[in-house]
């Protein structure tokens, strides 16, 4: 176990485990964190998982942590590491089962004041419009020829079929459509799991959220981004449901012959991988972007489903019942970019496993809107506490690879959570703080009780002060949906 | 099954789920992290009446670590797919990192929890003084 004398201190938020602390990591760890955080990762595995990604071939600069972190599998949650393309290696497993699993916030000029009376018809609303719960599809079944044309298109698909406008394609990471998806790549298994899913929140950490901006710390940037003090907004967080969770374990499980054959060593299978110019790399990258449109557009058809909610309660109540998009983020993905490493341009391909893109001001990348601000980053805080919005900064792109966190990150074991927190009592405490909650199972509730997770005002103080990004606006939830 | 030549346990992990599972031989130690599996997706309460769906799973891996993982992996497709949950009539491991199994299968109604995936993580099945054993994390 990695303890916290074998770091190296950068800064008040900022640690290295050098390349010394054992044989087969190719670059040190970085891990932006304050001390108290610190602690709490030293009682999982979380950096030791850290360590292991650092034999993975290719790697450049360091592998970094975020504040978040805490124990997954193969990687740590809250890892990003860069790997040289198309040279270097991917790995399904730097990525997750949950391609693209991420987070969109959409803004609205509805006034907590003028709203707070139609909260409740509002989660009665959105349960009944978007389906969620464990095992649960959507209102769609697509026929097999659909699921590849939404593999290909993402969001795209969404707009051609009545689902998205242009404003939300342009507001989303990749405008919702990641290059290089083919679906020849994808089992017939992972198609055939994604047939009934297009437009469903699953279940676990996945939510629908009513927030209230409840204040607002850069008042320019939240104006570009439609975000007033006072009024409501809904994030959604989801991914690519089953057809994702197949792609990586259809890719996992076929990489375990193939990393002998390129002379690669591991400290863990789970890290398989591949170098991104062998048939095999290439297969999974085609495959990973099918499943990361999947998850755009699953998001962007949710949120039709809960514009129509809105509709259906606020229509001819406010004057303004529409919500619009502020932004989408992948928080489980492979992207491929350029970023700046010992004072040369690098492409590479950062591997982001719950962290997030955060995009300065300036990058091509980012819609005109947001060009001067730097992208929006959104940070779910666990259930019944703030949610952050954030704005990626330039320190961001020359530190970690433009990323920063992307929510509190657990603390609590789901079975401790179960023992210390009963699900019904859990209820009253959060309808006690006027949170309305609408869940799928009382089981599941306690399981993602806000005391299993890190206090996210921390997380986000801790990206803010070591700079990787700035604090636009809080968010305070007000309804929460839950599978 | 003898409960203490056979059994599993659920063991802390922050994020995801973890279990230990042990048999007295390979095929005890697959159907055992199978029951497992099936413990940890929450099917409560199912139909009585294995006889009425038949099926049959053949696969082969690398190793036997491999091949666990693909057996959970069918067992698992079929239960969130198609709300299947099989019983295993008959299991045979051969040491070619092969495997024939014969299920007789109930339809259910729910499971309280999604997983998604099987994971290689830190996979290592051990010999131990009472047969094998083995540490399972599942994505969730």
């Amino acid at each position: 176990m990695v303890s916290i004398t074998d770091l190296k201190k950068i800064s008040d938020y900022e640690w290295e485990i050098p390349v010394s602390y054992r044989a087969d990591m190719r670059v040190p760890v970085r891990i932006f964190a304050s001390e108290t955080l610190l602690k709490d990762v030293t009682r999982d595995k979380s950096l030791e998982q850290a360590v292991n990604a650092c034999a993975l071939p290719g790697l450049v600069g360091s592998v970094k942590v975020m504040p978040d972190m805490h124990q997954g599998y193969g990687f740590p949650i809250g890892g990003v590491a860069a790997t040289r393309y198309p040279e270097g290696v991917i790995s399904p497993g730097g990525i997750g089962y949950d391609i693209n699993c991420g987070v969109r916030l959409l803004g609205s000029r509805i006034s907590y004041h003028d709203g707070k009376s139609y909260l409740g018809e509002l989660a009665t609303a959105l349960n009944k419009f978007c389906p969620s719960g464990v095992g649960t599809g959507g209102h769609h079944s697509l026929s097999t020829k659909d699921v590849e044309d939404v593999c290909r298109k993402g969001s795209r698909w969404a707009k051609d079929n009545g689902f998205a406008t242009d404003q939300d394609l342009r507001r989303t990471e990749d405008g919702g459509q990641l290059r290089g998806a083919d679906p020849r790549f994808l089992s017939p298994r992972a198609l055939k799991r994604g047939m009934e899913q297009v437009g469903s929140l699953g279940a676990g950490n996945h939510f629908i959220e009513i927030d209230l901006v409840s204040q607002v710390f850069d008042q320019k940037a939240a104006r570009a981004m439609g975000l007033n003090e006072g009024d409501l907004a809904l994030q959604i967080h989801c991914g690519s449901r089953g057809l994702g969770h197949q792609v990586c374990s259809d890719y996992v499980k076929s990489l375990q012959g193939v990393v002998a054959r390129y002379g690669i060593e591991l400290p863990d299978r789970e890290l398989v991988c591949a170098p991104m110019d062998s048939p095999e790399g290439e297969a999974y990258l085609a495959a990973m972007a099918c499943a990361a449109n999947y998850a755009f557009a699953n998001r962007q058809v949710l949120s039709h489903y809960a514009r129509e909610a809105f509709e259906s309660v606020l229509a001819g109540v406010v004057k303004d019942w529409h919500l619009h998009l502020v932004y989408d983020v992948a928080h489980n993905i492979g992207k491929i970019e350029t970023h700046e490493v010992d004072g040369k341009s690098v492409k590479v391909c950062v591997h982001r496993k719950g962290a997030t893109r955060a995009f300065g001001p300036g990058s091509e990348d980012l819609p005109p809107e947001y060009i001067k601000i730097g992208q929006p980053v959104l940070v779910p805080g666990s259930m019944g506490t703030s949610s952050w919005v954030l704005r990626g900064t330039s320190e961001a792109m020359a530190r970690s690879f433009g990323s920063s966190c992307h929510g509190a990150g657990r603390v609590m074991s789901r079975s401790q959570a179960k023992k210390k927190i009963f699900g019904e009592d859990l209820l009253k405490q959060l309808e006690r703080d006027g949170i309305k909650i609408q869940a799928g199972s009382m089981r599941g509730l306690a399981e993602e009780a806000p005391a299993a997770y890190k206090d996210v005002d921390e997380v986000v103080e801790t990206v803010t002060k070591a700079g990787l990004a700035a604090k636009v606006a809080q968010l305070k939830p007000l309804v929460v949906i839950k599978g | 099954m003898n409960e203490k030549l056979a059994g599993f346990e659920e063991q802390s992990h922050t994020a995801d789920l973890e279990i230990k599972v042990w048999g007295e031989d390979l095929t005890s130690l697959f159907l055992t992290a199978a029951d497992g599996m099936f413990h940890l997706s929450g099917i409560e309460d199912y139909e009585e009446g294995f006889s009425a769906v038949k099926d049959t799973i053949s696969l082969d891996a690398m190793d036997y670590e491999g091949l666990l993982i693909l057996f959970l992996e069918e067992l698992l497709y079929r239960l969130t797919e198609d709300y299947m949950l099989f019983s295993i009539e008959k299991l045979s491991i051969n040491t070619d990192f092969s495997l024939k199994a014969k299920l007789k299968g109930t339809q259910i109604k729910s499971y309280q929890r999604d997983i998604k995936a099987v994971t290689y993580h830190r996979l290592n099945i051990r010999e131990t003084s009472q047969g094998y054993e083995v540490n399972i994390v599942f994505d969730i």
